[in-house]
């Protein structure tokens, strides 16, 4: 059983209507969940503080962020990432970041003190957010300020990124530092947003070896993703030995997602969600927290991450959507709206290119492993 | 981009009366592989680690010995280049005679090198990523304004271009990869194709949906 982390200011984090990172996916899924008959008992959490903000945030930029946030023009925005299609300004973005950002600390907070050993945070996963710069939808780094919260508790903190994009902000804060593994699957840079995430980021300094990055093809299916995860993952969070695990589970790995050009099926999700339990179980004490992440298309996430929650509490998962919950979302899902939580099957045709695409794949990973044979021993 | 700002100064010498053993010890020292040989004030040559290790092999017909001068060993003439040259030229005059480095010369005097190296971290920063930034690669037809037409419709849509880089493509097409600051690029592509673009990347899904 998990503990949930939800409060209704979530939904201050809101760029508008025509942004994709919209919070009726949030709504929608809450709405399923209690749909389904799910006990929910949101832990609501506190804000993060400003001081919370700046253990991971470069003063600067949160003072620009501040005074955004309070209607103040400032030319220095766009410097900051601030003001653009992807992080567009809006009044309160200040509090409706550290609402997100007080949650995975609360989540932290709940693992260190052995209250839980597993939670997870419904939103956030803003693994975008950079030291001194917003990018990608994301303004403070939650999960940056929940690792080092745990790695000032003494702790040594593995971070697994399943979202489509790489969650390079993430990488970037926790670089040079031996006490936190990251490791990000997502669709390769050279086609993909942000553009980093190769095999050779490996980390600096004496966290050479903990910082590792699963590129793969566009229109990499489960298969490939599935056998890469399970040469690498496993035996990087059996040598690292880490006291929690840390995932942003974000949904925009999926073939219908807007955004990029992975192709997971529902399917394929709830294999790693298991495989993310079995992990934690053997490798980090059992301690998991788990934030939400990408995710944009409306008949997608909502069935995405109730597979999720489901995982993480224990419970079957139910084989078909509720008829009310359909009607209530018809607006968003569409005039063909799903009717079972999992994709049919098989959920698209074949795809050309196959082979090449699994040949490529697992060279990548074996120049991985290659890379790391000089640092772990 | 010009020599001047790739290139590395101030420069460490040689004098070609200084042993190979000198040279040797600067080489291992440093981490060179090029050392200008200066004499006086006057650039008579060029020593690399290549012309080391030939001169003073056993494969060598008259090998040197190592308290030899290194003016017996070093490559010359000199081939130099001008400060206020462009990078295109550098790397074509490296190509052409095969050498891996380029002493820079100011009227008589050698003010910088630039090697191979500085060449390759000039392609890494021309082509590189710098910031988070999508991929757009779109093939444009030869003729003026079409450039213009695309980026004029990037930025009524506020997206900012990171970097952008042409090269001619097969059926007069140029072809034109961009680094654009938004995450959303699909969005940005479909558009494209709507106002009558020719996108390369990012491809539509091959799966209906």
């Amino acid at each position: 059983m998990a503990a949930l982390i939800h409060r209704a200011e979530y939904a201050q984090y809101d760029f508008g209507p025509e942004h994709p990172f919209t919070p009726a996916r949030l709504e929608m899924l809450l709405d399923l969940l209690r749909e389904l008959g799910v006990e929910l008992a949101p832990l609501a959490a506190p804000p993060a503080t400003r001081e919370e903000i700046l253990t991971v945030h470069d003063p600067a930029y949160v003072e620009v962020v501040e005074a955004l946030s309070r209607g103040e023009s400032r030319p220095e925005a766009e410097a900051f990432g601030l003001g653009t299609p992807d992080n567009p300004i809006f009044p309160g973005m200040d509090l409706a970041a550290r609402w997100l950002a007080g949650g995975a600390l609360h989540g932290a907070r709940l693992l260190m003190s052995g209250a839980e050993q597993r939670v997870l945070q419904l939103g956030g996963g803003l693994h975008h957010a950079q030291r001194n710069r917003a990018a990608g939808f994301c303004l403070y780094n939650d999960l940056a300020v929940a690792i080092q919260a745990m790695v000032e508790h003494g702790w040594r903190v593995a971070y697994l990124d399943i979202d489509l994009h790489h969650g390079d902000g993430v990488q970037s804060l926790f670089y040079d530092h031996d006490r936190v593994l990251t490791i990000s699957l997502h669709e390769s840079g050279h086609y993909l947003f942000p553009g980093t995430g190769h095999i050779q980021e490996l980390g600096g300094g004496y966290a050479r070896g903990l910082s590792l990055n699963l590129p793969f093809e566009p229109f990499t299916g489960t298969e490939d993703y599935l056998e890469a995860f399970d040469t690498v993952v496993p035996q990087a969070l059996a040598m690292f030995s880490p006291h929690v695990l840390v995932v942003q589970a974000g949904a925009d790995a999926h073939f219908a997602d807007p955004m990029g050009d992975l192709a997971l099926t529902t399917q394929a999700f709830e294999t790693l969600y298991h495989r993310i339990l079995d992990l934690a179980h053997r490798h980090a004490q059992g301690r998991l927290l788990a934030t939400l992440g990408g995710g944009y298309d409306a008949q997608v996430v909502s069935r995405v991450w109730t597979i999720l929650a489901l995982t993480l509490f224990d419970q079957p998962l139910p084989e078909t959507l509720p008829p009310a919950w359909i009607e209530r979302w018809r607006p968003l899902l569409g005039e063909t709206p799903p009717t079972h939580l999992h994709d049919p099957v098989p959920a698209y045709p074949p795809m050309p290119g196959a082979e090449l695409r699994s040949r490529h794949n697992r060279d990548t990973v074996s120049r991985l492993l290659d890379a790391l044979s000089r640092y772990w021993l | 981009m010009l020599v001047q700002e790739m290139m590395h100064s101030p420069v460490v010498t040689i004098p070609p009366g200084a042993s190979l053993q000198e040279a040797c010890n600067l080489f291992s020292s440093r981490g060179f592989r090029h050392l200008p040989v200066v004499d006086g004030e006057r650039l008579v040559g060029v020593l690399t680690d290549r012309d080391l290790r030939w001169a003073t092999s056993a494969l060598c017909p008259e090998p040197r010995k190592l308290d030899e001068p290194v003016h017996t060993a070093m490559s010359r003439p000199p081939i130099t280049i001008d400060p206020l040259d462009p990078v295109e030229d550098a790397a074509r005059i490296m190509r052409e005679h095969k050498i891996g480095c380029l002493p820079v010369m100011d009227g008589p005097a050698l003010v910088g090198i630039l090697t191979g190296m500085d060449i390759l971290d000039t392609l890494i920063k021309l082509t590189g990523i710098s910031l988070p930034s999508s991929r757009l690669e779109v093939a444009l037809d030869d003729r003026p304004g079409e450039l213009a037409h695309l980026t004029a419709f990037l930025a009524a849509r506020n997206v900012n271009i990171h970097s952008i880089l042409t090269y001619p493509d097969a059926d007069r097409l140029v072809r034109t990869v961009l680094r654009v600051g938004s995450s959303q690029v699909r969005t940005l592509a479909e558009e494209l194709r709507q106002e009558g673009f020719r996108i390369l990347w990012p491809r539509p899904k091959p799966w209906p949906h």
